[in-house]
């Protein structure tokens, strides 16, 4: 074991994303010398790179721009290659080993039986696969956030006191009001409060006079016309009546978002690159990289690359190092790694939801650490997410999708009200990317409509077409495909963990994360309703519903006689939740931990409940927060 | 020969054409192009590009041509007579002298901003440079997230950067209001600096809006002889937040030259760039080992695993102080065909001889054309915005003291690598409108 | 190193090129402009070639050259075998090369999707393939991670297919 550089440092920070920069920043501004391990590799001088990799991706899914890619050339059978888990230094989940076997999946997880699972005795759905995904790299995951800004509702941070499920959060919403308004400046999101007017009675506030750092992006064609098609449209809280009898409007709010209306930080405005899953070219749209580089001009943090993170020493009530293994690889793959150590007053945990978990899972020869509660790992969390996708009429006026940003706009009308005593609430996110998501389109229907295949479903009459013919009947279609993406508020279950894999490692020697996961009747219930609002939305725009459940993949279940698929929305939460409680929570409302008091373990991973925002405003919020509580400590 | 009279008519023909065979010469000329001059007989990139290199060298000569107090060109003077001289286009107006703090109107005239801190040996009127990345930034703004990075000298001294535009396109931001955030807000036309065009018997000739970026590096007095120099005051930025710039006089030796110039024949603007000779090797030269003793941006003794090429110079980057990390440039072959390099080696070659014809000890003879951009398919210059899907050539071009980072071995990303028109159609105002092409306009306050 | 263009002549990719252009329904100035900074009709001529062979290659062109003076949707229709319910494997290659155009990827001749995808295909030729592709044009749009247009424009209508390089026309693909 060698001791890192002689440097004494305030604060060592594991993990380069959101949270890990946010307070790396903040420290750094106030004169305090921190020491950021991360374990993937360095952010690249320019964009170039990650944008190479997406062009010759075979699958655009949101980890092709990032390292370690994916083959570029298929196999015969027309596979794609992708690495073997246990041969890399620091692989993470990905959407092409979703459902795979741990050869091919980091995440190790059951396999999808093929059968659409059942609830059991207590309704639970059992050994259902978590479906969403990582990066470990300079920059973190949200490289390819969508850049949704959403700030939480009132009643999201105290559902235990306002409908006696779940727990409230340990913040209150004025002081969250503040840490939003932080972490939109930091961002730059672009809305308007007076945009934003109609949520008040689901119970999203504003301080009076409130400014967003930059005026709102302008509304899709795909937002405005299902805005005009569900003017005046209303739905029951609840399918079968009871529980909550009144009537709630449905209609379109534009999103908030983190991406440029304006020249900001340098930064371009945004062009509608229509790719911000999984990178924007023109860095219109905020990553972590920006917070990342101000933290370095502050001359006070520096990121130790491809350092991993593999045990925090405790000694009594005080955590004394970290320990660490610096990987390089060479032309063939092969790994060589170097044992160090580092010592400061202060350590934080910043590695994402569930490395965090495995992170704290593993110190102390596996013993663990911060776990007085056994909450960690605990509590794993997703907004669950049921997608619906429609074709408008040929007849009418096409939708014009696959423009603009990813998504600009939602509706947020229905994440509040007395039916989260019953089932869980959703926002719903218009798509502005045509079928892209649900169908990989336009590539399927294109091939399709060239080899007389029906695999979008569009080409019922199995033809084959070429010249004007093939451009206009592709016209036709992909300007009236769009989509709906529906996120639940997923229940807070012990039984969804994350613990330590027993037998599967990566190539560093670490054990891989297990994951066991399922749903529950209060989440099922939720996709019950909601499945019947996108199908009374498409209804009145007289467009096509072409929504597939029993995709015979993972992600499948059956709920009340109905076939259902859920995708992973990217937002990992719960496995280190916080409380005021010791015995019940991992880390307290500044995500210090309860048991160590020089530990902070940060990131949505403290999300007690999954509510019903995106949780990066949150999540950075929050990380100021942690910052200000830090900087108390260091000067105590 | 349909096609040949169509596309030929989208630029526009010089009348001697028919009697050349070859592109029209390079010539000693104080006046500026006011668009090419397209002699080629058939229609390819190979016989286009010729075209576009003569217009760039004819370009640099006239905007390089020695200078009136006033700014006109002298016509009693020749370039590089006296080796070096004060040249047209440093008269033309600083950006920093135009977006003003408070939004304040600008004047062509007027005295340039003083620096922002007394400096011993500043006269009024020098230069005065706070530029440190290539995209502009406040002065007083302490943290830059400089999209492209800095580029430090094998001396450990940033290289300075500055934007100038000429009077068609200051009038025209002048004429708009275009210098002020609010005068931004309010004007919805789409922004269209005037396209240059060439004396027809219907209409005398235009100049058309010109913006010129200059890259600068810090020499020693004894290297003037090698480099266009100025004496200039050089700003940067405090270490500290809080605290006052730091101004210093230097002499400043010219490293690298882009020229944008709006023409009739390119709403899109053409593009030329040019370089300091000696700036860095190719990529070529660094595998076969022939390199030069020395370079401005390139240590030839550091093997590629000490001094990796082309990196970011680690943060904090402190332009106020010497840095310890010298940038190791090399330039990137980004052509994807051969005429883009033999056409301006050729070029080069008789601007050479006749910037020799003057003084064999002209400094101009250590420039040399990289290559000019110009879009294919230009489409109507009175029509705005230019259509980016111009199908420019080159693809790809880049200036190793302005483009460093965006450099990229074959093959370039679109989008991200080193494109000129691609990036600049993302240029908008502080209103987030379309701006024609250049960015200078979200400087305004 | 600036790569040499490849040794394949001149007529022959000029013929893939206004073949290429039936096929896909737009107009051969489109696919093989006279100024040609890209070059992508004999990136992808060269491509192809490479991956069926001379032989294959030769026959295409030749089924081409027979009725090159027809109306394009017939050569289209002609050579893709669209009224056959089992295209031959020479149409299967006409396919690939319409899937190139249109996507920017080979796809192996006859080899197709399955589970509600389309099939994986051997590679994409190169990001600039990617960013040409001609499905984007066809929605009237942008590729996905390539936008040339400016801020806002997602919320007005597109300018009409004409105007993206379509053939609506009845002349020959020229």
């Amino acid at each position: 074991m060698s001791a890192d550089t002689p440097q004494q440092y305030d604060v060592v920070i594991v993990g380069a994303g959101v949270s890990g920069n946010t307070i790396a920043w903040q420290l750094g501004k106030a004169g305090k010398k921190v020491l950021i391990l991360e374990a993937g590799v360095a952010v690249p001088d320019s964009r170039e790179d990650y944008m190479e990799n997406f062009y010759l991706a075979l699958a655009k899914t949101p980890e092709s721009p990032y390292p370690s890619i994916a083959e570029r050339k298929s196999t015969p059978k027309g596979d794609i290659t992708i690495a073997d888990p246990a041969k890399l230094p620091t692989p993470r989940a990905t959407v092409l080993g979703l459902g795979k076997g741990p050869d091919q999946s980091y995440l190790v997880q059951l396999l999808p039986t093929g059968k659409n699972a059942a609830p059991d005795q207590n309704g639970n759905v059992r050994g259902l696969q978590f479906s969403s995904t990582y990066e470990r790299i300079g920059g973190g995951t949200s490289w390819h956030w969508l850049g949704t800004s959403l700030r939480e509702l009132e009643n999201d941070l105290q559902m235990k006191t306002k409908y006696g499920v779940f727990e409230d959060w340990p913040v209150t919403y004025p002081e969250m009001q503040g840490l939003w308004a932080q972490a939109e400046q930091a961002i730059g999101v672009a809305a308007s409060t007076v945009q934003q007017e109609p949520l008040e009675g689901v119970g999203l506030k504003f301080p009076p006079g409130y400014q967003y750092p930059m005026g709102p992006i302008p509304i899709s064609l795909v937002d405005q016309t299902i805005s005009t098609a569900i003017a005046g449209m209303q739905v029951p809280g609840m399918l079968d009546g009871d529980g909550d009898p009144t009537m709630y409007d449905v209609f379109v709010t534009p999103t908030p978002q983190g991406r440029n209306s304006e020249p900001y930080q340098d930064r371009r405005v945004c062009a509608g690159n229509t790719n911000c899953i999984p990178i924007c070219p023109i860095q219109a749209k905020w990553d972590p990289t920006v917070t990342l580089g101000q933290a370095l001009d502050t001359g006070n943090v520096t990121v130790s690359y491809q350092s991993v993170a593999v045990n925090v020493a405790v000694e009594g009530l005080n955590a004394t190092r970290i320990d660490y293994l610096v990987w390089s690889s060479d032309a063939n793959g092969n790994i060589t790694k170097e044992q160090k150590f580092v010592s400061a007053k202060i350590y934080v945990l910043a590695a994402h939801a569930i490395e965090n978990a495995k992170l704290l899972l593993l110190s102390n020869n596996k013993d663990g650490i911060c776990n007085t509660s056994k909450q960690v790992g605990c509590n794993l969390m997703d907004h669950v997410l049921y997608l619906t996708w429609a074709l408008i009429d040929p007849n009418d006026n096409p939708i014009w999708g696959y423009r603009g940003p990813l998504a600009t706009a939602g509706i947020e009308s229905l994440r509040d009200g007395a039916f989260r005593k019953h089932r869980s609430s959703f926002r719903m996110e218009i798509g502005n990317e045509g079928w892209n998501f649900p169908s990989g389109d336009p590539y399927t229907t294109t091939m399709d409509f060239i080899q007389g295949t029906n695999n979008a479903q569009l080409n019922g009459k199995n033809q084959r077409l070429g010249g004007l013919a093939l451009v206009q009947q592709l016209n036709s279609v992909l300007t009236r495909q769009f989509r709906i993406g529906v996120m639940f508020d997923q229940a807070a279950l012990p039984q969804n963990r994350v613990t330590l894999d027993e037998k599967y490692t990566d190539a560093l020697g670490i054990p891989r994360p297990h994951i066991d996961y399922g749903l529950d009747p209060y989440t099922m219930e939720g996709f019950r309703v909601a499945a019947d609002v996108c199908s009374k939305i498409y209804e009145r725009m007289g467009a096509t519903e072409f929504t597939r459940t029993s995709v015979g993949q993972t992600g499948d279940f059956t709920y009340k006689g109905k076939d259902y698929h859920y995708y992973g929305a990217g937002h990992v939460m719960g496995t280190h939740r916080m409380g005021t409680d010791p015995d019940k929570s991992v880390v307290d409302a500044s995500q210090r931990s309860h048991d160590v008091p020089n530990l902070w373990v940060v990131g949505s991973g403290s999300f007690p409940t999954a509510c019903t925002a995106n949780p990066t405003l949150t999540l950075m919020g929050l990380a100021f927060k942690s910052a200000k509580s830090i900087l108390a400590a260091l000067a105590y | 020969m349909k096609k040949l009279i169509l596309v030929l008519a989208a630029f526009v023909l010089h009348g001697s054409a028919r009697s050349q065979s070859s592109p029209p010469p390079i010539v000693l000329s104080p006046a500026i192009p006011s668009d090419v001059k397209v002699t080629a007989k058939t229609v390819s990139i190979d016989a286009f590009q010729p075209d576009f290199d003569v217009y760039s060298w004819n370009t640099f000569i006239a905007l390089n041509w020695p200078a009136e107090p006033n700014g006109n060109a002298d016509l009693n003077q020749k370039i590089g007579a006296k080796s070096d001289n004060d040249t047209v286009w440093e008269h033309y107006r600083d950006v920093r002298d135009v977006f003003l703090p408070g939004g304040k109107r600008p004047t062509w005239n007027g005295p340039s901003e003083a620096p922002p801190v007394p400096v011993k040996g500043y006269k009024k009127g020098m230069p005065v440079i706070t530029q440190i990345g290539k995209t502009p930034t406040l002065l007083t703004d302490a943290s830059q997230p400089f999209n492209t990075g800095p580029l430090i000298d094998q001396n450990g001294y940033y290289t300075r950067f500055q934007i100038l535009i000429n009077k068609s396109m200051f009038d025209y931001i002048l004429n708009n209001s275009l210098y002020s955030k609010a005068g931004q807000k309010v004007f919805t036309t789409p922004v269209n600096f005037t396209c240059g065009s060439l004396a027809s018997s219907k209409k005398p000739e235009v100049e058309g809006a010109i913006m010129v970026k200059s890259s600068w590096k810090v020499i020693d007095p004894s290297e003037k002889s090698h480099f266009h120099s100025e004496e200039v005051v050089v700003c940067s930025p405090p270490e500290k937040e809080g605290e006052k710039p730091i101004c210093e006089l230097k002499t400043m030796g010219l490293v690298g030259l882009h020229i944008a110039h709006k023409t009739t024949s390119a709403s899109q603007w053409l593009w030329s760039t040019f370089e300091h000779i000696d700036n860095a090797p190719t990529d070529a030269d660094v595998k076969s080992g022939n390199l030069k003793a020395r370079y401005n941006y390139y240590n030839p003794k550091c093997d590629a695993k000490d001094c990796p090429a082309n990196q970011i110079p680690p943060r904090p980057w402190v332009p106020a102080a010497v840095s310890s990390f010298h940038s190791q440039v090399v330039r990137n072959d980004m052509f994807n065909l051969p005429i883009y390099e033999s056409s301006a080696k050729a070029r080069n070659a008789d601007a050479w001889a006749l910037l020799g014809s003057v003084n064999p000890n002209s400094v101009w003879k250590n420039y040399e054309l990289i290559s000019t951009m110009w879009p294919t398919n230009p489409g109507n210059c009175a029509a705005v915005p230019g259509d980016p899907l111009c199908n420019p050539a080159p693809t790809f071009m880049a200036n190793t003291t302005l483009e460093t980072y965006l450099q990229k071995s074959n093959p370039p990303q679109p989008n991200v690598s080193s494109q000129c028109i691609e990036c600049h159609n993302n240029a908008t105002t502080t209103a987030a409108r379309p701006s024609d092409f250049t960015y200078i306009l979200q400087r305004a306050q | 190193m600036t790569p040499t263009p490849g040794s394949a002549p001149e007529a022959v990719v000029q013929d893939f090129a206004d073949m290429s252009a039936a096929l896909t329904g737009f107009l051969s100035s489109v696919l093989k402009p006279s100024l040609d900074p890209v070059g992508l009709a004999r990136i992808y001529y060269e491509f192809a070639l490479k991956q069926v062979g001379e032989t294959n290659m030769s026959n295409v062109l030749s089924a081409f050259r027979v009725i090159k003076t027809q109306p394009p949707q017939t050569i289209a229709d002609t050579l893709l075998e669209v009224n056959k319910s089992d295209p031959s494997p020479q149409a299967n290659i006409v396919q690939s090369i319409v899937a190139m155009w249109y996507l920017g990827a080979w796809y192996r001749p006859g080899v197709k999707g399955s589970g509600g995808f389309g099939p994986t295909p051997l590679q994409v030729v190169s990001s600039q393939a990617y960013t040409n592709g001609l499905v984007w044009k066809v929605m009237q749009s942008h590729p996905m991670g390539f936008s040339p247009l400016t801020f806002g424009y997602w919320s007005q209508e597109p300018g009409p297919l004409s105007t993206f390089g379509v053939n609506t026309g009845n002349g020959g693909g020229q």
